[in-house]
Parts: C-alpha cells; structure tokens; sequence
C-alpha cells in the first residue's frame, strides 16, 4: 500500500477524526454506547456502509448526472443500511433490537454522506474505499472509548463480562455504587468533549487561535 | 450523450431503481427464514422470561394449546404460529394458552400504543388470579418515555397483582400518579400516558378474553381456604411433579 492510500486508512484516526475533529456523527455516538456491544456492532455497521457508499459512489462518479447527484448518493446509502439491518436482524438479532431505530439513522449519518461528497466524488475506487473504511473505524474508535467508560462506570460490566464484583456494591455491605448518569447521553457528550480536550492539548496544529 | 439531459436522467434513475430493487429483494428473500427463526425464538424466551424460567428450554417445560372463547381446547391451530398476528388470534377466537410444568399458565396480551401496536405475555399463577411476571413489548413507541413499559423495572411492579377482585375480573391498571390500589394497580409511566392507557386496555381486553378458562383452570390457594383436605392433597402432589 502507498503512503498516500496509507494516509486515507489512517489519517481519519487521529488528525483528521469524524467524530472529534469533524464533530460529524454525534448524534449515533450518544445513542448506542451505553455498552460495548451494541457500539462495536453500529462501529462495523457503520464502517461497512461508509466503505461500500464511497466504493460504489466513486466507480459511479464518471457516468453520475451532475444535477440529481444528491438523490444517487442517498438510494446508494439507504440500500446499504437496508442491507447491513436485514443481516443484523439475520445473525445478531439480540443486538440489532437494542440499536433499534439507530441503524436505519445511519442512513442520517453525516459522516457517510460527508466522505462521499467530499472525497468517493473525485477520487478513484480503491483509495475512495480506503478513505470510508478509515473513518468508518476512526467513528468506530471514539464510540468504543466512550463506550468503555460509560459501561465500566455505569454498569460495573465490560462487553457484558463483570469488571466490578458485586461484593463491592453497597447492596451487598461493599462501598461502590454504579454511576448512574453513565447511562444517560448527557455523560456520553461530556466524555467526547474529554475526548477532544485531551486530543487537542497532543494536538497543536488542531487548536483554534 | 448530455449526462444532464433529461433523457439520461430519466433513463440513469430507472435503471438504478430496478437494480436497488433487485438487490433488495434478493436480500429480504435470502435472509427470511433465519429472520423468522430469531424472531420465533424471542418469542419464546419471552414467555420463558414472563415465567422466569429464562435460560430453559421452551420444547421441554411448555405446553402450548389453543382455546376458544368459551375456554374450550380446539385442534388445528398451531399456538405459537398464532403470536405472529395476535389481533386476529383474538379477533377470530383463537386464544393461544403457553402452560407450565408447574402449572402456571402464559397468555399472550395484544393492544395498541401512541404510535403503533404493542404486545406481551402475562404469567398467571395457578389460582389464575394472581400475576407471576409479565413481559411487555412494543412497536414503537417513544424511547425513555412510553417505551419504558418494555424495561424490567416497569414490569417488576405487576409481580403479585391480581386480576380478581373477589370474583369480579377487575385487571390491572396504570395509574398516573402512583398506584394507589396496591392489590391491583401498578404506577403508570410519566411522559407515558397515552402508552399507558394502552397497556391497561389491553391487559383488560386480551386478559378478558381468557376469563372462561380461567375461570375453569382456576386451583384454590392451597390448606386455609381448601375445602377439602384431598383437593388440598393433590395439589401438593401435582405441585411436586
């Protein structure tokens, strides 16, 4: 791989976040982190569908009528969100109850429609490809640690797993008790906001004069 | 050709509709069966979990059997297949009862919200009187408002409420403000109130269709209020099996 294409899979992890650095796509990232699970799924899901707009949107972009641009981009990305919600409701039905309403909205993603817009449009299949993959998981990224924080805090459990044992919590004569704005989205914004601050302050180049 | 003409465009959507439907189509068919097969098995784990009896295997501790409204066992209809479309099971007077090993029984309750139609399981115990859990589903209706009624905590309240008042069919009620019957009414859902009224009317129309079985089925609390001590005698027996 290219250090150009390298920098398209990359650059989106750090420098040039969706999520923290863009500000796209916060909407889904307070909605479905209460838990790992559900976040890493809308992370797959929405890494799936970035990759596969940007692909099919940029073999499209030669033959592409300029003036219904818009309406092409959204029939590619509402088919694959249709898709990935019949395969989640097909293999992981438990999870695709949970994020519910969420994995239609990503459809409403601006992160999709933002990365076919501004780069699948002019640039070739394979690096379009690379580009949605990486912020796909760039997205991915900054929901997995919210989502650590807000189940390891608000529920005591990682990826469902018990981290704090219940002879810790007060029910059970110990000390500890669940942070319960944990698992409100008001917590999940400030974390991101923490997410930012700490990004910023290793990120110079990134702070507003 | 003028890739902003009309005719291409024209032409260009067309042929992008026909192959998104395709496409689609394709994917809904191939991926029915395994959709259908996940959904049968909520379904069962949601009459499991009315019983609290999660983790178990439905096919072993479930007796599944279709009444009518008369209370009637009737043959030919498959119970569980009837949960797919609820309000034509009640419409047409097919009841479908999910008995226990141990007795207690699970009816299926169906009704509307605010937005769309909601569903559930009520466990009765063998007085037919009291309820043992209940699990309530829904549609679509508001996240952290009506749709509270689905979450455990909400459904933790009807443990122990009974449907009877005397021998009057009374149901369950949502409160707003509070419950205040403590024997047979639960806190309705603030923000909630519309899916609320839901749930109560539907626990009194679906459980009101069940009213002749059990009426039949019912078994008398055990000793104090036996009249028979023999009756009293193969009730523990049956409890034991």
């Amino acid at each position: 791989m290219s250090n150009k294409n390298l920098k398209y899979l990359t650059g989106p992890f750090s420098a040039n976040n969706p999520v923290i650095v863009q500000i796209l796509g916060i909407c889904s990232a307070l909605a479905v982190t209460v838990q790992l699970k559900p976040a890493i799924v809308m992370a797959l899901s929405v890494t799936a569908v970035t990759a596969f707009a940007n692909l099919v949107m940029s073999l499209l972009r030669k033959g592409l009528p300029s003036r219904i641009r818009i309406i092409v981009q959204l029939v590619v990305i509402a088919t694959l969100v249709i898709l990935v919600d019949q395969v989640l409701k097909a293999f992981v039905y438990d999870v695709s109850k949970q994020l519910s309403v969420y994995v239609g909205l990503i459809i409403t993603n601006c992160i999709v429609m933002g990365r076919v817009e501004a780069f699948a449009l002019g640039n070739g299949p394979w690096a379009s490809f690379l580009d949605g993959i990486g912020n796909g998981l760039g997205y991915g990224l900054i929901l997995v640690i919210i989502a650590f924080f807000r189940e390891l805090f608000g529920a005591g459990t990682l990826y469902g797993f018990r981290v704090i044992p219940e002879s810790w919590y007060i029910a059970e004569g110990g000390f500890y008790a669940n942070n319960g704005l944990m698992l409100f989205p008001p917590m999940a914004l400030i974390l991101c906001g923490c997410i930012i601050w700490v990004h910023r302050s290793k990120n110079k180049d990134l702070q507003e004069k | 050709m003028n890739k902003n003409s009309n005719l291409y465009i024209v032409i260009y959507s067309t042929v992008m509709v026909v192959v998104v439907a395709t496409l689609l189509a394709v994917a809904a068919l191939a991926l029915k069966s395994r959709q259908d097969a996940n959904i049968l098995n909520e379904k069962k784990e949601a009459i499991l979990a009315s019983l609290s009896l999660q983790g178990q295997n439905y096919d072993e501790v479930i007796e599944a059997f279709v009444v009518n409204e008369k209370g009637e066992k009737m043959e030919g209809a498959d119970p569980i297949q009837l949960l797919f479309d609820l309000p034509t099971a009640f419409a047409e007077n097919t009841l479908p009862v999910f008995q226990a090993a141990d007795g207690r029984i699970v009816v299926p309750v169906s009704g509307v919200g605010l937005w769309g139609p909601m569903w559930g399981y009520v466990a009765l115990e063998k007085d037919m009187n009291t309820i043992s859990g209940i699990v309530l589903d829904h549609a679509g209706e508001t996240p952290g408002l009506g749709a509270e009624v689905a979450t455990r905590k909400h459904q933790a309240m009807y443990k122990g409420k009974t449907i009877f008042e005397g021998e009057e069919f009374v149901s369950v009620t949502l409160r707003k403000g509070g419950a205040k019957d403590p024997n047979h009414e639960v806190d309705a859902i603030s923000g909630g109130t519309k899916t609320s009224d839901g749930v109560t009317a539907m626990l009194k129309t679906s459980l009101g269709a069940y009213l002749p079985l059990l009426k039949v089925s019912a078994v008398a609390p055990c000793c104090a209020e036996c009249a028979e001590a023999t009756e009293c005698e193969t009730n523990k027996v049956a409890n034991n099996e």
